[in-house]
């Protein structure tokens, strides 16, 4: 008890006494009582600078105001937010940087979520008092295709700039030139590369930044939040869909510290124009050789008929981009109606799959003493925010050893007998290499070795989870000598039918050369579908189906956390694809009678238990033993 | 335009002097001046690559600090006082005048690309000689107009044909021989 007390210092804040650990900001212990302080430049993820001098405060026995996000408290310290000293001093600041700001509010994307607004008119003056011309900048710079740049809106709180610096490490942005010159830019005007330019708009706390795809599209107080997950990687980053009119505005990020940190990459943020609906659309059933447009019950009907008709010999492929309780009505309309076992949600040949148990949590990699990403580049590719994560925690001293898939031994031969705590990252497709590695590692060194492998899409990890594989059913369960088919084998395995589910086209079946030949001599193929694809043109029966984020459910990201995805657009014309797999399940003889998606997904906690982790978002562990 | 052999091993060679490379730009910035009469984002990228930082680094220190040139300028540079002193001994009056006898503006470079007026500058603590300005490092004093005429002419005058500078580095055309105390004396 003594020894936390000494870590504990005591402050008072406006008359309010406050406990907080040694080494916290006054910023932060005026936060946890609820005094708000007013910042800009001040960022919870980025060391402090002080430069924008808005949270002034005066704190007794200093002769002048200091700055609460750079002043780390003291035992006793006295601090004043409020007094007529600090308001005028705010007000002078917001003179101040107002000075060469433009005000042009009314045309500015950020006007209603702006910081300099809100604090202007909370805390700012009136009127200006600055008589002279005000400093003039080309307005609208392209920073790069993704992002354009105001420098008269920019109030130089270096925001981006540090983040350019301490998270993502790219060091792109940089203040050019001094004093009332300064701008922020790149080197030599070069178009910015890097991929997570969308969080520098997130954290201007001006109109400075902002984004091309959502400039002029609307107010922030004519968005409809939703909270769902980013459908673009395995990483599961957290999202807000911001909606007007029925139509998405942006993906915006929403902090999960154990996924993503507050950050997303620019593919997952700008990938929303794939989720765009075009008008209305209708089942539709071919007849003579041409699609004709039909109910949704002449459309499932149809398919039952046509699927009993290709007996057991038809083929299931759902798209990693499916929810779980999707993926498992999946599996069951093909193990248990159909007695199929041809299931899969791959489209290259991945070494699968044995659950990944001992997975290595995404937010553990800071805590490791040495990482190896096994694959370097290609795996950052295949979930960008793990660079920052990566990068973060190279900052803290983790040390970060990228080598190629071929190169184990290099790592190997790097990484100490003594070392603690070791990870390893890989794509999927990279498995087999990890696995290797891990064995190799765990015979060298003392400390633990767990691995995290990026799966496909943002419900990968729940595919194979949920056996929607030709080997393996749900909960990795053998399937005792009767396994069926995967992809890469149907063409020639006698499948008679083809029955594909998908949800993003950015994980969409995609046919290559030798399926197309395939796929054109099928008897029936069903394609049950959020966005047309050159799929529809071999379709028997095209049934329209709701895109990631028009649903609602559950996906499993790479560590296996389990995660809830909302309706963000509202597209009430389309039957839910979980009531249509009900239905074509009930035309073939079963009984299933769920009426929502809550009642699916208690089924599927009792079937596969590890799945309670649902109700807490948290992680899916198969089994904690080795 | 790529860099000397010598100037960029002269910069390989600071990237090892200092415990943090980026404590090398300046004088690295240093010696691409003295090279080339002045900083390109060519030679901003080359010194990145050679300090291994991030190019917008160089350009940010290259651009911060005054006394770097990142465009071509005149054979000689003229800055001018006009902070509180000078002022009072007549600096606007001055710097009215310089502009007129130069034919530029602040900034700019005059048609013979003999001198370049740099900028306006606060004081340089040569207030017992207001209003002053700076010529290529030395210090002018006690400013009338008669006495800017003069250095301005005596400026135009072409090139002194015996430069001491190096065959070489003559070809280009120098904005200034090295400031002595600037310059590194390598071996």
């Amino acid at each position: 008890m003594a020894a936390v007390q000494t870590d504990q210092v005591t402050l008072t804040i406006n008359g309010q006494s406050v406990t907080v650990p040694k080494g916290t900001l006054i910023l932060d212990a005026a936060k946890k009582i609820g005094i708000d302080i007013p910042i800009f430049c001040s960022h919870p993820k980025m060391a402090p600078v002080a430069v924008c001098r808005m949270c002034l405060v005066e704190v007794e026995k200093l002769p002048k105001l200091q700055p609460a996000c750079a002043v780390y408290v003291a035992d006793g310290m006295v601090v004043k937010t409020t007094t007529e000293q600090v308001g005028k001093y705010q007000k002078d600041v917001l003179g101040f940087l107002l000075i060469n700001h433009p005000l042009d509010c009314p045309i500015c994307d950020k006007g209603g979520e702006c910081p300099l607004q809100d604090q202007t008119y909370q805390y700012g003056p009136g009127a200006s008092r600055f008589d002279f011309p005000k400093a003039h900048f080309d307005k609208s710079v392209p920073l790069s295709d993704k992002i354009l740049l105001d420098r008269e809106r920019c109030i130089l709180c270096w925001r981006c700039t540090r983040f350019s610096e301490e998270i993502s490490g790219e060091r792109e942005l940089a203040l050019i030139q001094r004093g009332t010159n300064t701008i922020i830019g790149t080197f030599n005007d070069e178009p910015a590369q890097s991929n997570y330019q969308g969080n520098w708009t997130e954290i201007c706390p001006v109109g400075a930044l902002t984004s091309r795809q959502y400039r002029f599209i609307s107010r922030p107080w004519d968005l409809d939040r939703t909270a769902s997950i980013c459908p673009a990687c395995s990483m599961g980053c957290n999202i807000q869909i911001d909606a007007r009119s029925n139509r998405i505005g942006r993906f915006q990020s929403r902090e999960n510290v154990a996924v993503d940190d507050s950050w997303l990459c620019d593919r997952g943020r700008f990938s929303f124009p794939n989720f765009q609906r075009q008008g209305q659309e209708r089942p539709r059933v071919r007849r003579n050789g041409s699609l004709e447009e039909v109910s949704y019950e002449e459309a499932i009907a149809f398919t039952a008929d046509a699927l009993k008709h290709a007996g057991g010999q038809v083929a299931g492929w759902a798209s990693p981009a499916d929810t779980n309780e999707e993926l498992f009505l999946f599996s069951r309309l093909f193990r248990e109606v159909l007695k199929s076992a041809h299931l899969d949600h791959r489209s290259g040949v991945v070494a699968d799959a044995e659950p990944d148990d001992i997975a290595l949590p995404i937010a553990d990699i800071e805590r490791c003493d040495q990482v190896v990403v096994l694959g370097g580049q290609g795996v950052i590719d295949a979930a960008p925010v793990l660079h920052l994560r990566l990068f973060k925690s190279e900052r803290k001293g983790v040390k970060i050893l990228k080598v190629g898939v071929t190169e184990g031994k290099r790592a190997l031969d790097a990484i100490p007998a003594e070392a603690q705590a070791i990870g390893i990252l890989a794509t999927e497709a990279d498995k087999q290499a990890a696995v290797d590695l891990q064995a190799k590692l765990a015979k060298k060194v003392k400390g633990s070795v767990r691995r995290l492998i990026v799966t496909t899409g943002p419900n990968g990890r729940g595919a194979k989870d949920l056996g929607i594989l030709p080997h393996q059913g749900p909960g990795y369960a053998s399937l005792n000598g009767r396994a069926g088919r995967g992809r890469l084998q149907w063409p020639g395995a006698g499948v008679k039918g083809l029955y594909v589910h998908e949800s993003s086209p950015l994980h969409g079946f995609v046919p290559s050369d030798a399926e197309s030949m395939w796929l054109s001599t099928l008897p029936l193929v069903v394609f049950h579908r959020f966005k047309a694809s050159p799929l529809d043109e071999v379709a028997h029966v095209i049934l329209p189906g709701h895109a990631f984020t028009e649903k609602y459910g559950t996906v499993t990201n790479m560590e296996g956390r389990v995660q809830r995805i909302r309706r963000g657009i509202d597209a009430e014309w389309v039957r839910e694809d979980w009531r249509v797999l009900q239905q074509v399940a009930n035309a073939l003889g079963a009984s299933w009678a769920y009426e929502s998606v809550e009642e699916i997904t208690g089924d599927l906690v009792r079937e596969l238990p590890p799945y309670a982790a649902v109700n807490q978002e948290a992680r899916v562990l198969w089994s904690e033993s080795t | 335009m790529p860099l000397a052999k010598s100037t960029a091993d002269h910069i390989k060679d600071l990237a090892q002097r200092y415990p943090s490379k980026q404590s090398a730009i300046i004088p690295a910035l240093w010696a691409v001046q003295h090279e080339q009469g002045y900083v390109t984002p060519e030679a901003m990228a080359e010194i990145a690559e050679h300090l291994g930082l991030p190019a917008s680094l160089i350009e940010a220190t290259a651009s911060f600090y005054s006394m770097f040139l990142t465009k071509p300028e005149g054979r000689h540079e003229v800055v001018i006082c006009v902070n509180a002193p000078c002022m009072l001994r007549g600096a606007d009056e001055m710097t009215a005048y310089l502009g007129r006898a130069l034919g530029v503006r602040d900034g700019g470079t005059t048609a013979d690309g003999a001198i370049t007026w740099h900028s306006t500058i606060e004081c340089l603590g040569a207030c017992g000689g207001a209003p002053m300005m700076q010529v290529d490092h030395q210090f002018e004093e006690n400013l009338t107009e008669e006495r800017i005429d003069a250095i301005i002419e005596r400026l135009r005058q072409p090139v002194a044909v015996a430069a001491p500078a190096p065959a070489a580095a003559s070809e280009r055309p120098k904005r200034k021989a090295p400031a002595p105390r600037r310059t590194r004396s390598e071996s």
